[in-house]
């Protein structure tokens, strides 16, 4: 009796560990992204992760390439009218929603009017369109009331918003009311019924998507599924993600820490590849409302007070490879890339920050500093800029708090004792600040813009003009002036351009490098 | 019977009633906006405020707990900020990986608990009592979490025997579910394991002194038949308050498991809400884990019958 449920134990326990997990022959596919899966509307939100989930559900009708061209994606291709007034755009055939109907030129209006009430470059793009028509079933009519330059590379545009193609009967729906059925017409389909929110999303592959028959290339090209399902796990503990990773528990992770790094040293599971398109730089963001950086001068010998190598140091430690130092307001090793004046943000000067703080007729009002604890990027962030600040002759009020906080306290426009603020750290990716109509630093908009209010008539004028022309030659001129403006302005200062450090499973094969991660043609190696 | 069961069940309702209005108050003082977390970084503060009014955050929180609670009584807790979804299903997606995770743990924990307690009592004041006693203090003094990431790197990443963290649902095999729960209810049984030991052992002394023991031993009954059919059954009565008792340190313990382990149950769900400010959800699910220990303490008292027929209620 004893011998035998010892045996039985022993043979449980074996099982146990030994064992296989429930054996099918399905090809899956296991992510790991920043963010978890809460909603199947990239309409309704910028979330990069829903953005990411977007791509396998929803197809674009244009996509950008990787040499940064516009090329069609949906569509067979375009005709533009000699004066530049009407776009004829024409539909691939063969196009399937996964709920099995075709693809119409009416579903493509109605996606793009959702998309257009909610994306910047949207509005911009439907406030200069006369019409948005649908002439056929798979003809669509774009007629501008003036040429506007911008028009592929809004409709090709790769990050959020990103004008994804749903079916108009969920299109009609509201942008601020998130859709909640996601028919989309990508190669994959969302399984809604194993979708956990804060655990997993499912997709599986959508038998009726029709590739391209061009290569894939960043967003454009052919987009093959060589999986039968894909898993996005949601895991908050990156360390915990590294060790699934390298149990062969899950594929890939979109951004594993510095810190974390050498964890992948002698493995043969999996192995980090590095991508200087997808990392989220750093950024001081300065609020022109309240004192002391309600005065330029101030703001500039904020400038001066701060370099990037001891930010990057601290956020990166040895990683050297994560980051490059860059005072470019468009990012470096991008077609807008400019070093005009640069000089109060490369070469930190403590004398002439204390010369321009007496010139200004600095006070000693404390500047408020919201020590954000729970994100690593940020805590090690901070820990640098307040002996940097003190040093340079600023006064610093620090206090501890958390990311919810500061992201609750940083839409006030009250002053700092009624709950508002001065300066806060945040990232914006590569995608985003390497376009003059997309960067929010140099939008101008004052009390209608981002966080922080900066305000210039300026530079809101650089910007329609750089919408207007097409001319290459005169939109890097463009782009370098509102730098120039930007950098005497201060809505920022630029700490460092970071890359990041994906994981990946070492046999897969076949990923696409983006500033956005792709999942069709990638594949399991022979 | 029904009377006492009926009486139990009315007295729990003020209790809801108190745990309803701290609840709800408590989350809604803790600072943080859920629209700004929703918003994301990046959002526009035009955005923030559409989602506030959209989420009816604008309102006065009185009017929001009336709204709340005469629907959490027809069993519609709302839908989640975050996700859209409603709180219901949240729960009931959840249900199975914690229900999973706390029963293999209540039988690991029985299996190791007993067995200890009842040497510890027998072999009472020898070095194998100490040692067992010394286990139980260390134990319960290690916090989970630590005891969680000890298994892991030694099971998972050097060993590479069991996953790191996850769940594997028990509709895709039995054997994949048990492997995915194996370190997370070991880490959790060992600290519970420690609490019901001692309480076995001290059960046990208290009864092994008494004259139906001594009775027993004067009859020449083997030592095993005395401590497992004489012995413990009279010790039943406080082993099993303390394990339904230690339910709920258990309910406590799993919040902590889960997300050391990644396991997408009510305890992940409670500590990802509760970041997130996701009122709904946190409401929610506390309402839920009250209305569990409530029910707990319900059977745990009627199960004193079984073991003490003085008890009929």
């Amino acid at each position: 009796m004893r011998v035998r449920s010892l045996a039985a134990v022993a043979l449980a326990a074996a099982l146990v560990l030994g064992g296989s997990v429930g054996a099918n022959a399905e090809s899956v596919l296991r992510l790991r992204m920043n963010g978890d899966i809460n909603s199947v509307d990239p309409i309704a939100t910028t979330n990069f992760t829903i953005r990411n989930s977007a791509y396998l559900i929803y197809d674009t009708l244009f996509a950008l390439d990787a040499n940064y061209q516009v090329q069609p994606q949906m569509a067979e291709g375009y005709t533009l009218s000699d004066d530049q007034l009407t776009y004829t755009i024409t539909l691939r055939d063969g196009l399937r929603f996964h709920d099995g109907s075709p693809v119409t030129a009416t579903d493509v209006v109605a996606s793009l009017e959702r998309w257009g009430k909610v994306d910047g470059l949207g509005k911009i793009l439907f406030s200069k369109a006369a019409s948005l028509t649908a002439a056929d079933d798979k003809t669509v009519v774009l007629q501008m009331n003036e040429p506007w330059g911008q028009v592929l590379p809004a409709l090709g545009k790769i990050s959020s918003n990103v004008p994804f193609i749903m079916p108009a009967r969920l299109a009609a729906q509201d942008p601020s009311d998130p859709v909640k059925e996601p028919i989309g017409s990508g190669p994959y389909k969302m399984v809604v019924d194993e979708w956990v929110p804060g655990s997993v999303a499912v997709y599986e592959k959508f038998a009726d998507y029709v590739p391209r028959p061009e290569p894939a290339s960043m967003a454009a090209g052919g987009k093959v599924a060589n999986f039968d399902r894909v898993e996005i796990r949601y895991i908050p503990d990156s360390a915990q993600a590294v060790d699934a990773l390298l149990n062969g528990e899950i594929d890939w992770i979109e951004d594993v820490g510095a810190d974390l790094l050498p964890l992948f040293d002698g493995s043969d599971t999996a192995h980090i590849q590095v991508s200087p398109q997808a990392g989220n730089s750093l950024q001081l963001v300065v609020n022109h409302l309240n004192p002391p950086f309600d005065n330029p001068k101030i703001r500039q010998a904020l400038q001066l007070a701060l370099e990037q190598p001891p930010f990057m140091q601290a956020i990166f430690g040895e990683q050297t490879q994560l980051y490059q130092i860059c005072a470019a307001v468009f990012f470096c090793g991008t077609p807008f890339e400019s070093d005009i004046n640069t000089d109060r943000i490369l070469h930190r000067d403590v004398d002439q920050a204390k010369a321009l703080l007496a010139e200004a007729g600095y006070d000693g009002t404390p500047v408020f500093l919201p020590h954000v604890t729970d994100i690593p990027f940020h805590d090690h962030a901070y820990s640098v800029l307040k002996p940097m600040l003190e040093e340079a002759g600023f006064k610093v009020d620090e206090q501890m708090t958390d990311w919810a906080s500061v992201s609750t306290r940083r839409a006030s426009k009250e002053p700092v004792d009624k709950g508002g603020w001065n300066v806060f750290f945040t990232g914006w990716g590569f995608v985003d600040q390497s376009n003059p109509m997309t960067n929010v630093y140099v939008a101008g908009q004052g009390l209608n813009g981002w966080f922080g209010w900066a305000d210039s008539p300026e530079l809101r004028d650089l910007r329609v003009k750089f919408a207007e022309t097409t001319d290459p030659g005169e939109q890097k001129q463009l782009a370098e002036d509102m730098q120039r403006v930007a950098y005497d302005l201060v809505p920022f200062v630029p700490l460092g351009q970071a890359s990041i450090a994906q994981g990946v499973a070492s046999n897969l094969e076949g990923f696409i490098e983006s500033p956005v991660p792709f999942f069709w043609n990638v594949k399991r190696k022979d | 019977m029904l009377n006492y069961i009926a009486g139990r069940i009315a007295s729990a309702i003020p209790i809801l009633l108190l745990v309803a209005i701290f609840i709800f108050s408590l989350v809604n003082v803790t600072p943080g906006d859920p629209a700004v977390l929703i918003a994301g970084d990046n959002a526009t503060p035009a955005q923030v405020e559409a989602i506030r009014e959209r989420l009816r955050l604008d309102e006065p929180l009185p009017v929001r707990f009336f709204v709340w609670a005469g629907n959490a009584v027809r069993l519609d807790l709302g839908e989640s900020i975050y996700s859209s979804q409603p709180v219901t299903r949240l729960i009931a997606q959840r249900l199975e990986p914690t229900f999973v995770l706390a029963t293999v743990t209540l039988i690991l924990t029985i299996l190791i608990a007993l067995p200890l307690g009842v040497v510890a009592a027998w072999k009472s004041n020898t070095w194998i009592d100490r040692s067992i006693m010394a286990f139980a203090v260390l134990g319960f003094s290690v916090p989970v979490f630590v005891i969680g990431y000890l298994l892991v790197y030694v099971f998972s990443v050097r060993l590479k025997w069991l996953p790191v963290q996850g769940y594997s649902p028990l509709a895709d095999g039995v054997l994949g579910t048990l492997r995915s729960v194996a370190l997370p209810s070991l880490a959790l049984a060992l600290v519970f394991a420690a609490l019901i030991a001692r309480v076995t052992r001290a059960a046990l002394l208290e009864v092994l002194s008494e004259n139906h023991i001594r009775t027993a031993r004067a009859k020449g009954l083997s030592t095993w038949r005395i401590l497992v059919i004489h012995a413990l059954k009279n010790a039943g009565v406080p082993v099993i308050t303390v394990i339904g008792i230690g339910f709920a340190t258990l309910i406590g313990g799993v919040v902590v498991t889960e997300s050391v382990f990644n396991i997408p149950g009510i305890g992940r769900l409670t500590v990802d809400a509760i970041t997130r400010r996701d009122y709904p959800v946190v409401q929610g699910v506390i309402l839920f884990f009250s209305v569990l220990l409530i029910v707990i303490n319900i059977l745990v008292d009627l199960s004193y019958a079984l073991f003490d027929p003085r008890v009929k209620g």
